[in-house]
């Protein structure tokens, strides 16, 4: 809704959870200029994305694509996570362990107060050297790995978390020993630090809270914590992770032996009496862990235990297809009431039917439960104090067209909050929040922007121009930290130190004593000024934590950040060669070594500047289309809305009635009155897109429309574009569909039932077919049908309760809260007949009368029904013209027809090309609720680029020396993103026509075409082939070796 | 509850080999991409893995941006053994660059073949971020494997 405020609001946003949507949420609110405060219930950020493994249906490790495990992850924005920008994003506050204990005010203004519970070490000191965890006494259950490690009282979930600090865990055993408090050697340890309140003013939150899982003790038949080798899901997931306790080798908890036979039992807290409805997400995880446990341990039997395989999302069809087929993994359709344990062996024998209802019992070596998602444990409370409500389940109320927002104006949800979800539907609530939080907020859109001019995210508000060094000598300047004792405990760095003094062009070297502290950064910053050092080494931590602090200080002392080269002093050398001194002093000398060279090589670099066109162009009037016009509008951002027929709705035109009580023909009135009204939206019906050009921030496309009664094309300059072409329900010539007009769509059901419902109340047998898909096409799950039979069936035995309802289905796909309408169908005496996919219902016409034959595989035996009417739920299928508009825009589609996403589970509003964006059915089938989400997600997107004033692109990129360029194409074989092409009107070597072309805003440098190239014709920048060999690849340096003992002897005198 | 299995890959990744011959000290090079497998040797080392402490660390923005000559160079310079550290086949940040560097080993391992250094001096290993111990295993053997050819017949005296 547009939100007219009356009073001012805040330009800062509050996001509660710090799991994967939380950290989504804040980084694109930080984004789009707010200051977002990002408060945490425990220590740390990462939530429970952060203890999986691999995420389906990708296989990625989630490690580093976003989870407090890695920390920090890629950097790339192609497959970046939510978290790398995060860690150093300079809008965002992370208030970890700390609580939202009371909120006054109103949208647009809250006033929040926190319970900061004390963490009793300072994250601004504590250099993550461990020591205090050592010599604690105290040893308790990690919780992070689900109490299958040992963790000390001070400690850190993984050796990666967000913030990168120890804490203590204060449990009434640890009190007096103090050992911690006496060992850390910055004094970041404060055993007497009090918990304190903090007031903020926010203008709007955001809550991810996620979810909790249920407890499998609960089920005590199931024997969890009984029976050793019965363990829940999370537990395998911790097993299975290469971050885990046995690096990903799952093992059997009673004696460590490698399992043979594992069962995943499925439904454990969902689908049942107490939790009624679906948590969506454990049919895929399950056969997820399944694949990890045949990757890892080949033979091993899998057998999954389910009552409906629910494989509702992209790809995901496929990869239960690859599971059932290529990993023989088995599926077994029933629920398992008792596993019984063999004492002696620890082995579990499970009793079940079969499908055909006899009894089995079968031996396994592990059991896994596959616990699903209850409500997050502090929901209550919170709900209580922000004045929200729940709905039956305990999870956020929320209105169906109004999906990411909770019963209070100006709160927002996102995740597993608002109903059991996986990644990818969380990053997209997430997105959406923030993007529907800036309509509320945007007077205050880009007031906070953070730069990306530089490798690390910032505002260099008050630091000096960037110095020219091209003419100077080089003037390097060696830093090393000691980090007493973690670091100089094993390194000799005195040693280090009068090496590098030896070393050519090294005119400054100087110890530190905690580099990156306030202190070491300002003696750094002080000394690069006043000794004019124009290249810069620093000996200290790991590149991957520390690299942009130091390259922010190397700027604000005016040089260009690339002119910095750091030694891993610590990670590689002291605390690997712990035990061996003399050979860590070594090493450290050669790292240093490697490093000048490699600084004495490199060069400056500089990004490209787009000044972006604060315009956004949609393509398609739909749901989707209309709501993300709407968000950007309200945004202050001018829109351009592109819809093929001569009026905006979309699908949502034949939509009449929800399962839920929502009227969508309201929310069409709605949306169209509200997008034709708009000032700032130019609505263009029966338009086309013909062509599309540019990059991220400055794209010029040219529309055919009409205009006048004739056709015009206009071009249209914008900074984003945003891809709504819809679905539509699949038509063909399937069991006399259009030939019978007893065979209906369920689209003419859903007519027929709201025009026509006369028609029904004389109906004696009404058949439904599920899964009605074209023949030899791309087999996935269309994910509405189920729910829209379940809703044309509860109105059939509404209006005509004595009319027989069939259902001829394969799996009853009615995930989450839907899962009611499913309940509330067979209540109402709906039959379920299950069908296989070998033996597809018949359709034959006997004397007039419709004859429908399928085989029903738990009776073993064929049924005959002669319905009045037979519904087919048919597949939805993408837009006409998707392959030629993928075309225009150079993005690809994906197995099943639909955009594909630059990235499944991380990114699925974006695509690879920067810039532009999908939501709505273009990206795959899905309810209202969701396109509307998605629909704010691609508009929350768009709004970080339109937002900025400036968009820096490029860095380190591939560069293309056409002079050396044959036009060979073997970068355009090679490149894994296709960014590269030969391009007719460029010049190669010899005067050639036809050169290789790589696009400074696409290229993500990782590299692989400048390996491959046969004429060295590409180089990477930052990573030129000169850097690298200056680093003597091969040999290791005795005679320097040899001289620096002898220096450091005359050092001691 | 599972204390145990945690303890026991701990143990065998602590078992180091015995000093065997102790004159020679391989000179070890192994490319890392910025990923996986610098964050692996960083694990190594924040779990305190020791491993031999003669094997270097060169970072690329990706293991697909090993060169052929990047290999080569390094057996001219001197380098007993190399080896490339790689995200698991699937998981690299670059889709496939890792798959294209097991390529260019594949085809190094010939050459050196062909030129009397020997194909068993080069490798490739792929590790995650949090697999340190696997991390810290490559080296041990590496520099095992190393150990028994002896010296690079290149280096320069």
């Amino acid at each position: 809704m547009p939100f007219k405020t009356e009073r001012d609001t805040v330009g800062a946003m509050l996001v509660v959870g710090g799991g994967v949507g939380g950290m989504r949420a804040a980084v694109d609110a930080a984004e789009c200029g707010f200051k977002v405060y990002l408060l945490e219930r425990s220590p740390w950020i990462g939530g429970r994305v952060a203890q999986l493994g691999y995420m389906f249906p990708t296989h990625d490790c989630v490690l580093c694509r976003g989870t407090a495990d890695h920390g920090y992850g890629c950097t790339k924005p192609t497959i970046s996570p939510a978290l790398l920008d995060f860690n150093l994003h300079p809008n965002i506050e992370i208030l970890n362990n700390s609580d939202l204990i009371n909120l006054r005010g109103r949208a647009g203004a809250f006033r929040v107060t926190v319970r900061r519970r004390p963490t009793y070490v300072s994250a601004d000191r504590c250099i993550n050297c461990g020591i205090c965890s050592a010599v604690c006494p105290v040893s308790l259950p990690s919780p992070y790995e689900e109490a299958l490690r040992p963790r000390k009282a001070i400690y850190k979930m993984a050796p990666r978390a967000v913030p990168n600090t120890y804490v203590v865990d204060k449990i009434p055993r640890c009190d007096t020993c103090r050992r911690c408090e006496a060992v850390c050697p910055t004094d970041a340890v404060r055993l007497d630090e009090t918990e304190h309140e903090q007031q903020l003013e926010v203008g709007a939150i955001i809550l991810s809270l996620g979810f909790s899982l249920p407890d499998p003790g609960e089920y005590e038949e199931l024997g969890h914590g009984r029976y050793p080798n019965v363990i829940h899901s999370m537990e395998y997931e911790r097993l299975a992770s290469r971050s885990g306790p046995t690096e990903g080798v799952v093992m059997r908890p009673s004696d460590g032996e490698r399992p043979n036979r594992i069962a995943w039992l499925q439904c454990i807290g969902s689908r049942d009496q107490k939790y009624p409805y679906c948590s969506s997400i454990c049919c895929m995880y399950a056969t997820k862990e399944a694949m990890v446990a045949k990757d890892r341990l080949g033979d091993v039997r899998c057998q999954i235990f389910m009552m409906d395989e629910r494989a509702f999302n992209k790809e995901f069809n496929a990869y239960y297809e690859q599971a059932r087929e290529e990993y023989q993994i088995e599926y077994t359709r029933c629920r398992v009431s008792e596993i019984k344990e063999d004492p002696e062996t620890h082995d579990l024998l499970l009793h079940y039917p079969d499908e055909k209802g006899r009894m089995k019992e079968e031996r396994f070596d592990m059991v896994v439960l596959s616990v699903g998602a209850h409500p997050p444990n502090s929901s209550q409370d919170l709900a209580e104090v922000l004045g929200i409500e729940l709905n039956p389940y305990g999870f956020c109320e929320t209105d169906k067209f109004a999906p990411l927002e909770t019963t209070r104006p100006g709160i927002y949800v996102c995740g597993a909050f608002a109903s059991p979800k996986e990644i990818a539907e969380t990053i997209l609530d997430a997105a959406g929040a923030a993007g529907d939080a800036t309509r509320l907020m945007r007077e205050h859109v880009g007031k906070l922007a953070a730069s990306r001019e530089f490798p690390f995210l910032g505002r260099l508000d008050h630091a000096p121009p960037e110095r020219d060094v091209s003419a100077e000598e080089p003037r390097v300047g060696v830093f090393l930290c000691r980090c007493t004792p973690s670091v100089d405990g094993v390194v000799d760095v005195d040693e280090v130190a009068c090496f590098a003094e030896s070393m050519p062009h090294v005119t400054h070297v100087r110890p530190v004593e905690y580099g990156c502290l306030e202190h070491g950064l300002d003696t750094i910053r002080s000394d690069i000024e006043a000794h004019a050092l124009n290249r810069v080494i620093v000996a200290a931590c790991s590149h991957r934590t520390h690299e942009p602090l130091f390259q922010r200080v190397v700027r604000e002392a005016g040089l260009n950040p690339y002119l910095l080269e750091m030694v891993n002093v610590r990670e590689h050398c002291a605390w690997a060669h712990i035990d061996d001194p003399p050979g860590a002093t070594r090493k450290a000398k050669e790292l240093t070594r490697m490093a000048l060279g490699r600084v004495l090589t490199a060069e400056p670099v500089h990004k490209l500047q787009v000044k972006p066109v604060r315009r956004a162009l949609i393509v398609g009037g739909g749901v989707a289309g209309m709501t993300a016009a709407l968000n950007i509008a309200d945004a202050g951002y001018d829109v351009t809305l592109a819809e093929r027929e001569p009026e905006l709705g979309g699908n949502l035109r034949n939509v009449y009635y929800v399962a839920e009580p929502e009227n969508p023909q309201r929310l069409l009135r709605d949306l169209i009155n509200r997008t034709v009204g708009h000032e700032r939206i130019d609505v263009l019906t029966e338009t086309e897109l013909v062509s599309h050009r540019g990059r991220v921030g400055d794209f010029s496309s040219v529309l055919r429309t009409q205009r006048d009664r004739s056709t015009v094309e206009v071009e249209v300059a914008h900074g984003a574009t945003i891809v709504a072409t819809g679905g539509r329900e699949w038509r063909g010539d399937v069991y006399m569909l259009g030939r019978d007009s007893r065979v209906v769509t369920s689209e003419e059901l859903e007519d027929i039932i709201a025009h026509r419902p006369e028609e029904i109340t004389g109906l004696e047998q009404v058949v439904f077919i599920q899964c009605v898909r074209p023949p030899g096409g791309v087999e996935y799950c269309s994910r509405v049908c189920c729910t829209n039979t379940m809703k044309n069936a509860n109105r059939i035995k509404m209006l005509n309760p004595g009319c027989q309802v069939v259902v001829l289905y394969q799996d009853i796909i009615t995930y989450g809260f839907r899962e009611a309408f499913y309940t509330e169908a067979r209540e109402r005496g709906v039959i379920f007949v299950r069908y296989d996919e070998d033996s597809m219902p018949s359709l034959s016409k006997l004397n007039g009368e419709l004859e429908l034959k399928v085989w029903d595989p738990s009776l073993e035996r064929e049924l005959t029904f002669n319905p009045d009417l037979l519904a087919l739920s048919m597949a939805i299928e993408p837009s006409p013209g998707t392959d030629k508009l993928a075309d225009i825009l150079g993005v690809d589609l994906s197995s099943e027809g639909f955009f594909m996403e630059a990235h499944l589970k991380m990114r699925p509003m974006d695509f690879v090309s920067e810039g532009i964006f999908v939501c709505g059915m273009a990206h795959y089938p899905k309810f209202i609720e969701d396109a509307i989400a998605n629909a704010q997600a691609a508009a929350g997107r768009a709004l970080i680029i339109l937002s900025k004033d400036r968009l820096y692109i490029g860095g380190v990129v591939a560069e293309v020396d056409q002079d050396r360029c044959v036009g060979c194409l073997t970068c355009v074989r090679t490149c894994p993103f296709e960014i590269p092409e030969v391009r007719h009107e460029d010049i190669g070597v010899g005067a050639i026509k036809g050169a290789a072309h790589i696009e400074v805003g696409l290229c993500q440098g990782c590299g692989t075409c400048v390996g491959e190239c046969p004429a060295k014709a590409i180089h990477l920048i930052n990573y030129r082939d000169e850097q690298i060999m200056a680093q003597s690849l091969g040999s290791w340096m005795p005679e320097i070796s040899d001289a620096a003992a002898s220096r450091v002897a005359a050092h001691g005198e | 509850m599972l204390q145990l299995l945690g303890s026991q890959l701990t143990e065998s990744s602590m078992n180091r080999e015995g000093n065997g011959n102790k004159e020679f000290v391989p000179e070890i090079t192994a490319f890392t991409c910025i990923y996986c497998g610098y964050m692996s040797a960083d694990t190594a080392g924040a779990l305190r893995l020791t491993y031999p402490s003669n094997v270097k660390l060169v970072r690329l923005p990706c293991t697909g941006k090993v060169d052929v000559r990047y290999l080569l160079n390094a057996f001219e310079e001197g380098a007993d053994g190399v080896y490339v550290v790689a995200c698991p086949v699937g998981n690299c940040h670059h889709v496939h660059g890792n798959e294209r560097a097991v390529r260019r080993v594949e085809f190094t391992k010939g050459l050196l073949d062909e030129i009397g250094i020997g194909s068993e001096r080069l490798d490739i290993v792929f590790t995650t971020g949090g697999m340190g111990a696997t991390f810290a295993n490559a080296a041990r053997e590496m520099t095992a494997r190393v150990r028994e050819l002896g010296p690079n017949p290149l280096k320069r005296r």
